[in-house]
């Protein structure tokens, strides 16, 4: 952004991105100057930290700010959007795209024409209308490419409607799509609301977020590869993805409607302050998982206690992240009976309410997090004269102090999906500000219900 | 393993990428001498840099005598919670501080 004001930039640059650079840079189109530190800054002494900014880094700098103008690589040449790459037999083709990195490893099912065309005769808008131009790699985020990746991803082609919502959803500059290869790894999973669950078999019960059903199986796969091939998040051999260690793709989830209804909540999308009854998609990160959330009794306190307990574990060491950008969103899957339960005596802002006062962190734990993770710097102090953090972080200057670790109860995501023969449920945690809970409504095709009898 | 069965059958298969759509900056010249420039820093607040740009600044001066540098507070933190709002401002504070060239970091 420097650069283009006419100012001459020099960047730091850690050795293990340098990858990464690259591919922005040439997402962004600018030439990037840079200085490299080698290795990881965190795990380095005050000593050797010295010496490789002096031997490496600050040299590395000068150079950028002084020395040639650094120059962009040229545009490798690129097919058209429709271009035939190959004739092949099935084993052919995914040998070529396995090679180009245009695959998640796993056989895809050949995108072609006719199979696209299929996809594209679900949605009245056209194959090369563009949502947005997608970093890292600057592509357009176009109908026909999200047609194709769901044909790839083994969708099927009455599934395009909510391929459209989940790729506008994760458009939204709000949601942050540009930070999908941060190093945590975060994965995003897509949240079904409305009667689509059931016209296009979505599982909300048992095993929700197993691979097996089509629908919920496939639009995982789909949002993964759609990352990897259109805005370039790939791991190595390809570059750009900087999930240290990361995850695979997460089913989609749907709620359990009926259910939910029965029992008087809102849906989840109701929440979020859509009607009951319209089709909508969220996509949501999801950084950290709890374990398998068991709770038993026959009152809402009982089972509400158990979810802080577990939550708490589980998510506390991460509050820091949350903490410093003043946002995170947990996600809890509330079991249909567990769910039953605690609704005949609370609603969900009340449940709400109870995580948020009853889970708690030492300031002096989430501090040392911080600077274990990334930031030396980490002050409470600091966040809540900014702004970021409300003042009850620092109603006291003692680092044994509790602090909650949900920033505030809105936050808290509950949907009532999985086992209704059993007592357990399971939390989901957002990274901060990095894929925060996106929704749209699906928009169907004028003849939907035409077309959904037609496919047999 | 590619199949050498020819009666297998063949798919023409899309392009399963999107068109590029970048627009393309050249580089601005740089500046052979520091000496009476002005170099900002942006910093995001991570990794260290509250010591690391201090020893760049060290191994500047040490060469260009009259160079100023402007600190990253200055600026603010332009990512995380108040990204978009920072980052809009910076345009506008680089002129106010009429920066000559400019350090950011950290990436990594």
């Amino acid at each position: 952004m420097v650069e283009r004001l006419g100012i001459p930039t020099a960047s730091i640059i850690g050795s293990g991105f340098l990858k990464q650079a690259e591919v922005i840079t040439k997402g962004l189109g600018v030439p990037l100057a840079m200085g490299v530190y080698p290795g990881a800054p965190m795990v380095d002494s005050e000593e050797v930290l010295r010496r490789k900014v002096e031997e490496t880094l600050a040299p590395g700098l000068l150079m950028g700010l002084t020395g040639e103008a650094p120059h962009a690589a040229d545009a490798a040449s690129e097919p058209e959007p429709g271009d035939v790459v190959l004739n092949g037999t099935f084993d052919e083709v995914q040998e070529y795209f396995y090679r180009h990195l245009w695959t998640d490893g796993l056989p895809v099912v050949p995108p072609t024409h006719e199979r696209v065309d299929a996809f594209l005769r679900f949605t009245d808008r056209k194959s090369d209308e563009v949502l947005r131009i997608l970093p890292q790699e600057g592509r357009e985020a176009s109908i026909l490419s999200i047609a194709t990746t769901g044909v790839m991803s083994g969708c099927r082609p009455e599934y395009m409607p909510v391929l459209i919502a989940i790729i506008d959803a994760m458009c939204d500059p709000i949601y942050r799509v540009e930070d999908s290869g941060s190093t945590p790894g975060w994965e995003p999973v897509v949240i079904i609301n409305g009667p689509i669950i059931k016209e296009l078999d979505f599982n909300f019960g048992q095993g929700m977020m197993r691979v097996g059903r089509q629908a919920n199986s496939s639009i995982g796969r789909f949002v993964r590869m759609y990352l990897r091939n259109i805005c370039g998040f790939r791991i190595a051999p390809g570059a750009g993805d900087k999930g240290s260690i990361g995850q695979s793709f997460l089913v989609a989830m749907a709620e359990d409607e009926d259910t939910a209804r029965e029992i008087g909540w809102p849906t989840f999308a109701q929440d979020r302050g859509f009607a009951a009854g319209e089709n909508v998609v969220t996509v949501h990160s999801v950084v950290s998982i709890t374990s398998p959330m068991y709770s038993a009794g026959d009152q809402a306190v009982q089972h509400v206690q158990q979810w802080a307990e577990i939550m708490g574990q589980s998510f506390t060491y991460w509050a820091h992240t949350g903490f410093k950008t003043g946002l995170w969103n947990p996600l809890i899957v509330a079991g249909p009976s567990v769910a039953g339960v605690i609704a005949r005596e609370w609603s969900k802002d009340e449940v709400r309410r109870y995580l948020y006062q009853h889970v708690k962190v030492t300031a002096e734990r989430a501090t040392h997090y911080a600077r274990m993770t990334s930031t030396p710097t980490f002050s409470f102090e600091h966040l809540v004269k900014e702004g970021i953090l409300p003042p009850e972080y620092t109603a006291s200057t003692d680092p044994e102090r509790l602090v909650n670790v949900f920033i505030k109860p809105e936050m808290i995501g509950i949907l009532v999906a999985g086992d209704p023969g059993r007592n357990q449920s399971r939390a989901y945690m957002g990274n901060h500000i990095q894929g925060p809970p996106t929704s749209r409504r699906i928009a169907l095709p004028r003849d939907w219900k035409r077309l959904i009898e037609r496919r047999g | 393993m590619p199949s050498t069965n020819s009666r297998e059958p063949r798919f023409e298969v899309m392009w399963p990428l999107s068109r590029k759509a970048v627009q393309r900056t050249a580089a601005t010249p740089r500046l052979p001498d520091l000496n009476d420039k002005t170099v900002c820093e942006l910093w995001d607040v991570i990794f260290r840099g509250e010591t690391i740009y201090p020893l760049v600044r060290e191994y500047i001066r040490a060469r260009f005598p009259r160079v100023k540098f402007v600190n990253y507070t200055e600026f603010g933190n332009f990512h995380g919670a108040r990204e978009h709002q920072v980052t809009a401002t910076i345009p506008e504070k680089l002129r106010a501080h009429k920066a000559d060239a400019v350090i950011v970091g950290i990436g990594a």
